[in-house]
């Protein structure tokens, strides 16, 4: 009781102009962070975003590293996603970001302008942190103008994520290199055969208006701007309205209230463009059996898709840089952790891990399967480190487009908005 | 929310400690220690004030004024924030997603109240069990599970639904309708009744008997006795309920946020003010627009708030003017 009439009192004040106080709030964060102790002993912050399931798993894993190096001890802390990063970005702000954190590429640019991010480059000369021993390529994607910003966990694609039920069902069959008219008339039968919506809400997604966007010739992102203009997003934008009116597509209210489901686990919808790995999270979620199909192509060969990554990153002022690589090191290299994650995070990075874990499940086999048939079928392409600001433009299109969707914003106002916020997001 | 009792109860204890126990001490030597001693034992609060409210504060008067992101230097700009909003068709839309839900939450939440403590008024047996009862949901409305609780309530297929459906009127669930989603958060501010409910119960009782004897006497009914007694003798309870509920309810943030799953949608028709002040400050990195965002809500709290005491010249009755 003591403690909420203080709350209410604490309310009351605010009356008198709080919203002010709560903002200004996010620059006393920076405080705490003394992490060394008397027997050399330092303990060092690790967060990541993602569901339990992955922390289970992390959790683990780091138990294997402290008793490899005793000395050291993690500090863990998770979060979702969005909260994760609206977490880490006061605790940057306030100078005390975690020491070492999950990271994604549409963060490095904005993080590396910001001067949050460790140049692990130089922990890999003293020896503390090996490059070697990766899958092809993969270590690129931690890479932007000559730093290695982040070590590749896993890798992962974007994938059509499909309810192999509901396919089964209507007879729907996709094969690699098919077309979007393909696509589109198989959502169609979906419908007409199994009364579900064949597909969550394409065209609010990013990564897919990407890969369209790259069957093209172009990109979302240019190195500093958007590749693409107001009159093909207007395009792009009317399609996706037309198909939520006809059926095809999930109403945008059902996504929302399925939150913070996805549709597609809720069965609301068939298929799902989203990255491979999630197979393994909306088959945690979900009642049907859940598998990966090729994304559709503009000219029956290109996808447009290349291989993403989780990674690992470290702050830049961190106090235990030695340490701190010392964990990554040990993170992405050591056999265990790779059997113990598993594709979680996307197809494991490095050669030892990657040689460690062989699936024994469908869900996992089949998301192995999908990285080396998209690897095998020659489309994939490089990625370049999205432009800062890209994760609230990521954002921005996913919610102007579902306010689309549910018809209360014409095109091409939901175009102009998302214009002038990408604007303003580029800028921040 | 238990706010209002807790106004009066709780914004004094420290300087009661400080006031001198008995006037007969006034002007002594010791009253100087005391005083001290009486600051000594504010110097938490002080302190608190200082660091957690006034200086966030200032520094947040400072941002209004910059382009800041959180990481740079913030940059002066002037008044452009402020005139930024005008332009803005979120900020517009936030307003009046804000505008809505006061105007149509408070009333209903301090009519229900008013109603409620008329009934409560009188004595019969159980009388505290129901008090007790009503004003249970103020204490546990403001929490996060509440906020989910009510998320499942009003879904597809939950139980809001499938009421509706049966009394012949199909709308789905309200979390997802860009229509009716505000009308849940309504719904649960209006559920948390409470508070203003036991102050209107302290103001009947305050109501002296006699008037209602002398009424009834002279032929009154049940109506005019509430419209000519009840009402102008707790008209200073009433406007201090009004004026609490409304600077509450222009703030609401919590059961935006959770019901809507972080977004305060669909379609942005739950983007309550602070919502936006809060993707604008951490999700969008523009702190120095979202500092300006939360001085004009000051600014339009405090110009509803002078409003609201000019008005109640007219309508709000004090002890000693009524003769």
């Amino acid at each position: 009781m003591e403690t909420s009439r203080n709350l209410e009192r604490r309310t009351i004040l605010k009356a008198a102009g709080v919203s002010a106080a709560a903002l200004g709030l996010a620059g006393t964060t920076g405080c705490g962070g003394g992490s060394g102790s008397g027997d050399g002993t330092v303990t060092i912050r690790y967060s990541w975003w993602g569901a339990e399931e992955r922390a289970k798993k992390i959790n683990r894993t780091i138990a294997l590293f402290e008793k490899k190096y005793p000395k050291i001890k993690v500090k863990t802390d998770f979060q979702t996603y969005q909260s994760f990063w609206e977490k880490f970005q006061t605790q940057a702000a306030g100078g005390n970001p975690p020491d070492v954190f999950q990271n994604a590429v549409t963060f490095l640019r904005k993080y590396d302008k910001r001067g949050i991010l460790l140049d692990l480059k130089s922990q890999v000369r003293a020896g503390n942190l090996s490059l070697d021993h990766f899958r092809a390529g993969v270590t690129k994607v931690g890479e932007v103008d000559g730093k290695q910003l982040g070590i590749p966990v896993g890798s992962n694609t974007m994938a059509l994520v499909v309810d192999k039920k509901l396919f089964q069902q209507a007879g729907v069959e996709p094969e690699q290199g098919w077309t979007w008219d393909e696509y589109f008339k198989a959502l169609k039968t979906i419908h007409d055969k199994t009364k579900i919506a064949g597909d969550t809400g394409y065209f609010t997604i990013m990564y897919l208006y990407d890969l369209y966007l790259r069957q093209n010739g172009t990109a979302f992102f240019t190195k500093d701007g958007l590749g693409f203009d107001r009159a093909d997003l207007t395009e792009w934008w009317t399609d996706g309205y037309n198909r939520v009116k006809a059926g095809i597509v999930t109403d945008p209210k059902t996504v929302s209230q399925d939150l913070p489901k996805s549709s597609l686990s809720a069965r609301h919808g068939a298929s799902e463009f989203t990255w491979d790995n999630f197979t393994v999270r909306y088959t945690a979620e979900g009642d049907s059996t859940y598998g990966l199909a090729p994304i559709p192509t503009t000219d029956g060969k290109g996808t447009g898709q290349y291989l993403a990554s989780l990674m690992l990153s470290a702050s830049a002022r961190t106090a235990h840089p030695k340490e701190v690589a010392q964990f990554i090191d040990f993170m992405v290299h050591d056999p265990e952790v790779g059997k113990i994650m598993g594709y979680d995070r996307g197809i494991l990075a490095s050669t030892e891990q990657y040689a460690a874990y062989k699936p024994t499940d469908t869900v996992n086999k089949e998301i192995a399967q999908y990285e080396t048939d998209t690897a095998e079928s020659g489309v994939l392409g490089t990625i370049t480190p999205h432009p800062s600001g890209a994760d609230t433009i990521e954002a921005a299109f996913l919610r102007i487009g579902g306010d689309l969707g549910q018809g209360k914003t014409k095109v091409a106002d939901a175009v102009k908005q998302f214009l002038t916020e990408s604007e303003a997001a580029f800028q921040a | 929310m238990g706010h209002a009792v807790t106004l009066v109860k709780d914004s004094a204890p420290a300087a009661r400690k400080a006031r001198p126990a008995a006037p007969a001490t006034a002007g002594r030597p010791g009253r100087r220690r005391e005083n001290l001693a009486g600051y000594l034992f504010m110097s938490p609060w002080i302190a608190g004030f200082l660091l957690l409210t006034a200086g966030p504060m200032v520094a947040s008067l400072y941002f209004a004024f910059t382009d800041y992101n959180l990481f740079n230097t913030p940059k002066w700009v002037g008044f452009d924030n402020f005139t930024k909003m005008f332009d803005d068709p979120r900020w517009q839309k936030s307003v009046e997603v804000t505008a809505k839900y006061v105007i149509i939450g408070t009333p209903l939440k301090l009519l229900l109240a008013l109603g409620v403590a008329l009934l409560l008024a009188q004595s019969r047996r159980g009388q505290a069990f129901y008090r007790a009862a009503f004003y249970a949901p103020s204490l546990i409305g403001a929490s996060v599970s509440v906020g989910f609780v009510w998320r499942s309530l009003f879904s597809d297929g939950a139980i809001v639904d499938r009421t509706q459906t049966f009394l012949g009127f199909h709308v789905g669930g309200w979390v997802g309708n860009a229509d009716w989603a505000l009308y849940c958060l309504v719904a649960l501010t209006v559920w948390q009744f409470g508070a203003p409910m036991v102050i209107f119960l302290a103001g009947l009782k305050q109501v002296p008997k006699e008037l209602y004897e002398a009424a009834e006497m002279d032929g009154a009914g049940p109506f005019r006795r509430f419209w000519n007694i009840t009402l102008p003798m707790i008209s200073p309870v009433l406007f201090f309920n009004v004026l609490l509920e409304t600077i509450h309810s222009f703030q609401i943030f919590g059961s935006a946020y959770v019901v809507s799953n972080t977004y305060c949608g669909p379609a942005d028709a739950t983007l309550v003010y602070t919502c936006y002040l809060y993707q604008q400050g951490f999700r969008n990195s523009q702190m120095g627009f979202a500092s300006a965002m939360a001085w004009m809500l000051l600014l339009a709290v405090a110009l509803v708030t002078a409003v609201l005491f000019w008005s109640q010249k007219k309508w709000v009755h004090y002890e000693e003017d009524t003769r």
